[in-house]
């Protein structure tokens, strides 16, 4: 398999060298060609400066990128095979949507006709034929989403960066863009690396996906891996819904005296047991409920599956698991 | 306890506020009455005069003007030495705003795009600061400097550059025994004092331009020069017309600037304020003075056809 993207121990400070701000602090990674690679982090972890790192927008102060194999340091942005979906779209909004997709052909100096061929293809891909006349000010988010999508592949681009391309779209419409972007990415063969702090989407979209956090990747590795087996408290906090459970209470609860995350769907209520507490939250989430106890400090979480019996909010109980469920992992 | 849904009003502002939000055209009309009589009866209502005056003419016999509807002034605005006037003031209208424009971009694009915090209060202080001080001081200031023996000659002088000075002082028509008495000086002058109202506007056009609509161009393969001419320009062009209209109608209608500094050559402003004194021929001061704002007309209607207002 050949590799896209490489960054070789890639760093970006900003400000004076006495008290940089690391946004990026010792980047390594690798993203696969053809792969939907996702970067998640809460905002300021470096993930989008690691994006525009890709695109040329910011030049590393240390360390290598490569994309398929070429350095890129020297290389500015318009000379880069990648293009982006900003987050803003960036339409150009005195130029109608025709002319916004076919931007990058006229620059590089592709006749009217033939551009404008391409980029009806282009729009017709997004499913906007016959929205070629309009001015971005006329369309909805949504629709300026896919001409954005549109202008970034009218280029044919090696590598498509997302910048966080569905955030300022509502729930509906951005489930609906997850499924069209995983699918036409399959179709196109691309590789995307897409930036998000939405951990749902990044683990459903996602063929595998780095966490950020202050600058350094948390952990890498699929969806699943992230999910089932966190590296760090961070991760177990930030991905998942997961429980993470302090060293002295693993221990009550029969493990090792270290940190552990332990899935909701995987935990029961029990009757009696090691630790109970008190039921502190009800949420109904239709294909069951999710109860939360507060065992001494620690909230945890259980997920009963419809049509078994539910505590009321007050009462207490107790807490059961699989001892394999529960996942042993680092204190940061 | 029961709390009722209602508050009481507490006075006249309570009132006056429920007014407004069941009214708002009263708020409106309230806003807009005192300016619009004051722009209306003031502002219209002297240019209508104007207008009007235009349309009349002068007894040549007896210097009185005749109440009657003619084109006759206008027609005299062809003659010759009228007609010299019209030209040159366009001419230097027109080229006082090139030089603002070329001149105010890339200050207006660094204070837009890279000056922040103590640079941006510097830029703001370095374009604010010539319009405290008056604009006569400026000019005398302007003669000095521009003079035979002013700094300009000195320093020309100092570092051997002074052959640059008198080759433009040679050129057929900008002509002067110092750069104070040419034509040069004028446009010069012209430039420096109207410098701020091109580079205000522009700034504020530049400002609008998202950082990242320059980086989609160069991300989608353009080069800068690419980038500045699809993207930048056409974004800032409402503001770069908005300081052009100030540039051209100012210079269109100044009348010390070319009197003070230049070789007396007449402009439209100073015909237009020897002909209402001295010669005392309303009308034709009148005729004069349409011209700037026929000419600004024709000039928004063009930036308007070119699509400058498109990304209003």
């Amino acid at each position: 398999m050949t590799t896209a993207v490489e960054f070789l121990n890639v760093f970006r400070h900003f400000g004076p060298a006495s008290a940089p701000v690391r946004a990026v602090d010792g980047v390594d990674l690798t993203i696969a060609e053809g792969s939907f690679f996702a970067m998640l982090g809460p905002s300021g972890s470096g993930k989008t400066t690691c994006l525009r790192l890709i695109s040329g927008f910011e030049k590393p102060t240390g360390g290598e990128i490569r994309i398929f194999g070429e350095d890129v340091s020297n290389t500015p942005p318009h000379l880069r095979n990648v293009n982006t979906v900003f987050q803003d779209y960036a339409l150009f909004p005195h130029m109608n949507v025709r002319d916004n997709v076919a931007y990058g052909l006229m620059v590089k100096g592709m006749g009217r006709a033939q551009r404008y061929a391409r980029a009806e293809e282009m729009l017709a891909l997004v499913h906007l034929d016959s929205h070629g006349d309009r001015k971005p000010g006329q369309l909805s988010g949504g629709q300026r989403q896919r001409v954005a999508l549109a202008r970034a592949l009218v280029n044919e681009p090696r590598v498509l960066l997302l910048d966080e391309p569905l955030g300022a779209l509502d729930l509906k419409l951005r489930e609906a863009m997850q499924d069209e972007l995983k699918a036409l990415q399959k179709r196109l063969g691309l590789t995307f690396v897409f930036v998000t702090h939405d951990q749902h989407e990044a683990l459903s979209m996602a063929d595998s996906l780095a966490v950020f956090n202050e600058g350094k990747i948390a952990q890498i590795g699929t969806p699943q891996e992230i999910y089932d087996q966190p590296a760090t408290r961070f991760v177990a906090d930030f991905v998942g819904s997961s429980n993470v459970l302090p060293p002295a209470l693993t221990k009550a609860l029969g493990g090792p005296a270290e940190w552990a995350s332990l899935r909701p769907e995987a935990t029961r209520l029990a009757a009696t047991g090691p630790v109970s507490g008190t039921v502190t939250a009800l949420r109904y989430l239709g294909a069951g409920t999710r109860v939360v106890i507060t065992l001494g400090e620690t909230e945890v979480a259980a997920l009963v599956p419809a049509g078994q019996p539910v505590p009321a909010e007050g009462e207490t109980t107790s807490i059961a698991f699989d001892q394999q469920a529960l996942h042993l992992m680092g204190a940061t | 306890m029961t709390t009722s849904a209602i508050l009481p009003a507490r006075g006249l502002a309570d009132r006056l506020t429920a007014l407004f939000w069941r009214r708002p055209k009263v708020l409106l009309a309230l806003l807009l009455t005192p300016p619009l009589l004051w722009l209306g009866v003031v502002y219209l209502g002297s240019l209508a005069a104007l207008l009007l005056q235009s349309f009349y003419s002068i007894d040549e016999f007896s210097g009185v003007v005749k109440e009657e509807f003619t084109l006759k002034t206008y027609g005299e605005l062809f003659r010759p030495s009228n007609f010299d006037i019209l030209v040159r003031t366009v001419t230097m209208a027109a080229l006082v705003t090139l030089a603002c424009a070329a001149l105010a971009f890339p200050i207006a694009y660094f204070a837009a795009r890279y000056a922040k915090g103590h640079w941006k209060a510097a830029f703001y202080l370095g374009v604010m600061l010539p319009l405290w001080s008056s604009y006569l001081v400026k000019v005398y200031a302007w003669k000095l400097i521009l003079a035979k023996e002013g700094i300009l000659g000195w320093a020309a002088e100092q570092t051997h550059t002074g052959w640059i000075i008198s080759g433009l002082l040679s050129i057929p028509g900008l002509e002067g025994s110092s750069l104070s008495t040419s034509p040069i000086g004028t446009f010069m002058v012209f430039v420096y004092i109207w410098l701020p109202y091109m580079i205000l506007p522009m700034q504020a056009a530049l400002e609008r331009v998202p950082n990242s609509m320059l980086e989609a161009s160069a991300d989608l393969g353009a080069t800068r020069g690419q980038t500045f001419r699809t993207v930048v320009l056409p974004l800032a062009l409402p503001g770069i017309i908005a300081g052009s209209i100030f540039t051209f109608s100012l210079t269109l209608g100044d009348y010390i600037i070319p009197q003070i500094i230049g070789n007396s050559a007449n402009f439209i402003g100073m015909a237009v304020y020897q002909l209402q004194g001295t010669a005392g021929n309303i009308p034709l001061a009148a005729a004069f003075a349409v011209v700037p704002i026929l000419i600004m007309l024709i000039y928004l209607a063009i930036a308007r056809r070119m699509g400058a207002f498109d990304a209003l």
